[in-house]
């Protein structure tokens, strides 16, 4: 039971008349990468926002590692472990790449505000410490060529990975993407699969993967649960998602089979 | 970019400022230069770069609230005027030594500012700026209903001046050099702040304030202190401004001093503490020139008095505000910056 690192009980969130998401029941496993797909609209960002605590659901529980947290603010939960990573560009454009991965390590430095403005010699040695751990994250990623480059001035693909980057500083125990590959070319796609996979097996951080991009989904996770109009349709290993009948008829047939 | 040849054996290396050795060279002949400019000075000029020394400090203050954490401050000027009350107070009252009287003043400003600051925690851009100005409108209020005997009432206070190990500090070059004194801890501070982790935390949430909570910034708290900072800063340039003028009195801290102190900062660049060091002394340097100007016109002009001056000179201000903010939005300091990489690939333009 314990392999459960977080789970969402019967979760419902409305927007007026829109059921956004729809009684949505969702676990996921120690060492896993759970990916959630649905069509446009479906509510997937609906989920993971209440997840990360944007939204509060209008009823239903969010566990994480066994305690309720449904009602605890985002930066509470960034404390106790949950880290993720947004649709769209989300870095913070006008620092180095550096800094915003430096960024995430927040919760993990203590100065505070007269250690910032003295910068005495401990504040000095934290600051060290942590840029060496930031620059780990910039080896694994991949970045070394660009720490010093400002985020504004890269490519969406590489925003994307800094985003990642961001998100790893916060040693978190879970990590949560949305739909990390849209607009990325088939290359960088691969990196990022790449680099999902490592922090899966490298770092021992469950994933929670919202994406479009099937091929990819069915080819890395773990569990894929499928949701259309804010419900679940199916759920399950990849393969007998894959062949499930509800799941192709909400695809219209498509591209799934 | 780095001058040519510097390497960093640690990557914490590369957070210093000053880098080479004859950067940290020129830096210290600057700095013993200033200290040695009283020598040289006209009485009239050291005054002027004292007065801007002591609008370094609140602009300075400006940037960590404004600039660094995005949080929009038109009430600045009224936190000065709480610094310079209570370091008065503290001063005549309580007869404690300006080194004293002036940090307490900082600490009633920044303890002051948490009030108007707090409702940052839910409400931003022009709503905010409104809140700010409020505590622009009930500064004057407040100091002329409290007792008489705390703040003077309306009539404001007297001023005793500077003593420093038994000696009295007096004329124009001893308030110089307390002022320079100051500024240098200031300025220093804030080039410290910007690259620690909470300066860090105020520049995620200038960023991008939905995301920034998701990475376990406390928003209410970090929006707060940056308020609390930056009126610090204020409170501070007010007890050397009561010490430099002798004489507090509600008047002297307006709301239009609030936007000049903004027009500073933009013009200077809001992202970085130089920013605020080079508009205090590019509007400084206009504000002299337009007055000289308007003084040489009505000498001559007979229907161009001060009531015509005043507000024409204001106008010119507002204007190269304005065209700053059109043709470089980043204000000088990306300028200096072009200028300074220039300058290092000179004569062989590469990349
Ligand atoms: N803040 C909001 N206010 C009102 N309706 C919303 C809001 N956010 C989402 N919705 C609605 O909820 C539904 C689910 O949206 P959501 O963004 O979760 O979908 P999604 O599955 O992430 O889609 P996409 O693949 O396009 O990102 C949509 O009908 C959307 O219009
Ligand atoms: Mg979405």
């Amino acid at each position: 039971m314990s392999n459960i690192v977080l789970s969402a009980k019967n979760l419902r969130l409305t927007f007026g008349a829109i059921t956004a998401v729809d009684d949505i029941s969702l676990h996921v496993k120690k060492g896993q990468i759970s990916a959630v797909i649905g069509p446009n609209g479906a509510g997937k960002s609906s989920l993971l926002n209440c997840l990360s605590g944007f939204y509060k659901p209008s009823s239903g529980m969010v566990e994480f590692e066994g305690e309720d947290i449904t009602n605890l603010a985002p930066f509470r939960r960034a404390e106790r472990g949950m880290a993720r990573t947004f649709q769209g560009n989300q870095t913070y454009q006008s620092m180095t790449v550096r800094e915003n991965i430096l960024s995430g390590f927040h919760n993990q430095m203590s100065s505070g505000l007269l250690g910032g403005l003295l910068y005495w010699g401990r504040v000095q040695k934290e600051n060290a410490h942590f840029i060496n751990l930031a620059e780990e994250i910039i080896e694994f990623l991949e970045l070394e060529q660009l720490r010093n480059t400002i985020v504004g001035e890269l490519g969406y693909g590489l925003r994307k990975r800094i985003d990642l980057g961001r998100a790893l500083g916060l040693n978190p125990k879970i990590l949560i993407m949305d739909e990390p590959m849209a607009g990325m070319n088939t290359e960088e796609k691969g990196d990022l699969a790449r680099f999902i996979l490592d922090i899966r097996d490298a770092r021992n951080i469950p994933v929670i993967l919202v994406e479009h991009d099937m091929e990819v989904v069915m080819d890395i996770s773990d569990e894929v649960t499928v949701i259309d109009w804010g419900k679940v349709i199916s759920s399950g290993a990849p393969d007998a998602v894959r062949n499930d009948p509800k799941v192709i008829s909400a695809y219209l047939g498509g591209d799934v089979a | 970019m780095l001058p040519s040849g510097v390497i960093f054996k640690k990557y914490s290396g590369e957070e210093a400022y000053l880098v080479t050795r004859p950067q940290k060279l020129v830096f210290a002949l600057f700095i013993v230069a200033l200290f040695l400019f009283p020598m040289v000075s006209s009485t009239y000029l050291l005054g002027t770069v004292s007065f801007m020394f002591i609008t370094m400090i609140a602009v300075l203050g400006l940037q960590i609230t404004v600039g660094m954490a995005g949080q929009i401050n038109l009430g600045q000027s009224a936190f000065v005027g709480v610094g310079a009350y209570v370091t008065a107070a503290m001063a005549v009252n309580y007869e404690l030594p300006f080194y004293v009287a002036i940090p307490i003043g900082g600490l009633a400003a920044g303890l002051t500012s948490i009030l108007f600051g707090l409702p940052a925690a839910r409400i931003k851009g022009f709503y905010l700026a409104l809140t700010t100005v409020a505590a622009q409108v009930m500064f004057p209020l407040a100091i002329s209903r409290l007792p008489r005997s705390w703040f003077g009432g309306p009539n404001g206070m007297s001023m005793p001046s500077m003593e420093l190990f038994g000696y009295e500090i007096w004329g124009q070059q001893g308030i110089y050099l307390i002022n320079l004194c100051f500024l240098i801890v200031f300025a220093t501070l804030t080039f410290n702040l910007q690259r620690s982790r909470t300066g860090r935390a105020f520049i995620a949430i200038r960023e991008n304030d939905v995301v920034a909570p998701v990475m376990g910034i406390n928003l209410v708290k970090y929006k707060i202190l940056a308020f609390f900072a930056g009126a610090v800063f204020a409170g501070i340039s007010g007890g050397l401004y009561a010490y430099y003028v002798t004489y507090v009195t509600a008047e002297q801290f307006t709301l239009w001093l609030s936007v000049i102190y903004l027009g500073m900062l933009l013009i200077g660049g809001m992202t970085s503490p130089l920013g605020a060091i080079f508009g205090v002394i590019i509007i400084t340097l206009l504000q002299e020139t337009t007055h000289d100007i308007g003084g040489f016109l009505s000498d001559r002009i007979s229907f161009l008095d001060e009531s015509v001056i005043f507000p024409a000179t204001n106008i010119v201000l507002g204007a190269v505000i304005i065209a700053v903010l059109i043709f470089e939005p980043n204000g000088m300091v990306r300028r200096w910056r072009i200028a300074k990489a220039a300058y290092r690939i000179w004569p062989k333009p590469h990349g």
